[in-house]
């Protein structure tokens, strides 16, 4: 078997960090580390014993299991929009991109337009319009992210559209859909997953930025962003409670931007050594 | 490329601004609208008697055209009228309704507020540059240790990756549980008391550019990577120049493109998301009034906040962009990417 990223210790790391935490997130709560619900589980913000390994919040309630679930929803929260944004930014990119004309002129006006909102107030803006919870963070994340992604697309389609073998193709009479997919997707599908990684890691940050600020995951369900916010009014008290999902959400992250640089390396070389 | 080429230029550029700045206006008047609840309900509450609400709707013309209402409401914008805040003082998050005292013209809060996000985001950016681009350059010159590769890619990782409103927490719990000489809040103006107002805007302003600073460390880095692959490098070291000389001369003049724009990306963001740093240090800024006005759905003053901080973001960047065109003559030929 060939073993990913060899000589690469900094993305081996990552993957390891990675699985963690997804295992963490995704088995962890159905191990018997207690009820993540139940209120005075255990004493009023309790440092962190045997009984709560991370300590109780306000209501008694044990945080390990409100912390797993946390990174659950955190890691599903951002990478559901990131799917969304990654199909539509490669169906519109691709197309603004080997097409031109009013199209791609459409496309590169609307992305600016996106691009001009400091996108803490474009998230919040959309999350008044849907009102707070998973739908609005997910349309909030969407339109944030779709932009750039469209750019990265559009690009590298530009470069490849230039290659010989296309316009071979092209003259010898391929319909459109089979030079999108056959010859292009293929060629632009390692710039899209660098980019889709690192924007998971962007959605993270806005995910968790607006659950910090009250306007995204509501309770009950909770993400590592609410939690830290739900924590910090107790910060004096009970330190633990917003550091100990702040230090989760931070690994999270440094993990995913280390990934990116790594498959950055390995299937973007041109990219990575700023060639392009 | 004479002047009159770069006079072009330059007038295209604005013309593009000011069309994407249309295009924003007009995304937040439809935002706006789309959001529930009509204006005469946030105003007179929902049992209000239906004339009073026909003499409101007719006050503000609120029966017209969409297309008409967003005209009058863009022309009154550029006049500098944003409108009437439906609450006077912002100061709690958490409190949904808002005494409804004398309403203050949105404009003048603003103007109150704006020097605080300006300090806040001025202190970020020399943060940022002045600690990721040395970081950056030492990066890319001794490039070729293993270990500064490791690291330096580590760093810029972990930098970007912690969110603001961690690390912030973070300053919060272990500022105000020792006395490190810093305060956590007490923001006092500028002009009033220097010293109290730097120790409390250091922490916000640390809080705020962590982003930014691994940023420009990255940037920088991979700028004079790239730098130093180009062949006018080799012709340097062929002609016996100094390394110290080639690095001064040729490699940051070089590499300084790249930064630039980077960081006119990195203002707007300072700009727009000072928010979080502020509630944090209780900063009594701009972000922190757009975010209070959102609890309180009060959303003439989210969308003028929000057009505002496009109207300083693009305006940031073109002026990068023209900043950028006189020390790389070549992107004016070029054009848009």
């Amino acid at each position: 078997m060939k073993v990913p990223f060899r000589g690469d210790f900094l993305s081996r790391l990552a993957v390891v960090l990675l699985i963690s935490l997804l295992l963490l997130g995704f088995v962890g709560p159905s191990l018997p580390v207690g009820d993540p619900a139940a209120i005075a589980f255990g004493p009023r913000l309790s440092p962190p014993a045997p009984g709560w390994l991370m300590g109780t919040d306000n209501l008694g309630r044990t945080m390990l299991p409100r912390v797993l679930q946390g990174i659950r929803i955190t890691f599903v929260l951002a990478a559901t929009p990131v799917l969304i944004t990654s199909v539509l930014a490669v169906v519109i990119g691709m197309l603004a991109g080997y097409l031109g004309g009013w199209f791609d002129e459409l496309v590169a006006r609307l992305a600016d337009v996106l691009f001009a909102f400091p996108s803490l107030l474009l998230g919040l803006i959309l999350v008044a319009i849907m009102g707070p919870g998973v739908r609005g963070i997910t349309a909030a994340i969407i339109l944030i992210t779709l932009p750039l992604m469209v750019r990265v697309v559009r690009a590298t389609t530009l470069t490849i559209a230039s290659r010989d073998y296309v316009a071979a193709s092209r003259v010898s009479g391929a319909s459109l859909a089979r030079l999108l997919l056959v010859h292009l997707l293929p060629n632009i599908a390692g710039a899209v997953v660098v980019q889709a990684t690192f924007t998971i890691s962007v959605s993270m940050l806005i995910e968790s930025g607006l659950s910090f600020l009250g306007i995204g995951v509501q309770p009950p369900v909770a993400s590592l962003g609410s939690l830290v916010q739900n924590g910090s009014v107790y910060l004096v008290q009970a330190p633990w409670l917003a550091l100990a999902p702040g230090v989760f959400l931070a690994l999270a992250i440094f993990a995913v931007n280390l990934l990116g640089d790594g498959l950055r390396d390995r299937l973007d070389p041109l990219e990575a050594h700023g060639l392009k | 490329m004479g002047y009159l080429g770069y006079l072009r230029f330059a007038m295209e550029r604005l013309a593009s601004a000011i069309l994407t700045l249309l295009g924003v206006s007009i995304l937040v008047f439809t935002a706006i609208h789309l959001i529930p609840g009509s204006y005469e309900a946030v105003m007179l509450g929902p049992q209000a008697p239906e004339a009073a609400r026909e003499r409101l709707r007719e006050k503000y013309g609120l029966d017209d055209p969409l297309p008409q209402q967003y005209m009058r409401w863009l022309l009154a914008f550029l006049g500098g009228d944003m409108g009437i805040a439906l609450c006077r003082s912002q100061q709690s998050i958490g409190q949904q309704a808002c005494e409804n005292a004398d309403q203050a013209p949105i404009i003048a809060e603003f103007a109150r507020r704006a020097p605080a996000t300006i300090q806040l985001a001025f202190m970020a950016a020399a943060i940022a540059n002045l600690v990721g681009i040395p970081l950056g350059i030492l990066a890319g010159l001794s490039a070729g240790s293993r270990t500064v590769r490791g690291s330096s890619r580590a760093i810029s990782a972990l930098g970007m990756g912690i969110p603001s409103f961690v690390l912030g927490t973070l300053f919060v719990y272990v500022f105000s549980v020792h006395d490190l000489g810093l305060t956590v809040g007490g923001y006092v103006p500028l002009s009033e008391d220097p010293e109290a107002n730097l120790r409390a805007m250091v922490l916000p302003a640390i809080t705020l550019s962590i982003f930014g600073t691994a940023l420009f460390a990255r940037t920088t880095r991979d700028a004079v990577l790239t730098v130093l692959a180009e062949p006018f490098i080799m012709a340097a070291v062929a002609r016996g120049e100094s390394p110290r000389q080639i690095v001064r001369r040729h490699v940051l003049r070089n590499a300084a493109i790249p930064v630039v724009t980077v960081s006119a990306v990195n203002m707007g963001y300072l700009l727009g998301g000072a928010a979080i740093a502020e509630l944090l240090f209780s900063v009594p800024g701009f972000g922190w009034y757009v975010l209070a006005a959102i609890h309180k759905r009060d959303y003439a003053v989210v969308q003028a906040g929000v057009l505002v901080a496009a109207v300083a973001f693009v305006a940031v960047n073109l002026l990068a962009d023209l900043a950028y065109a006189i020390i790389d003559p070549r992107t004016i030929r070029r054009g848009r990417g």
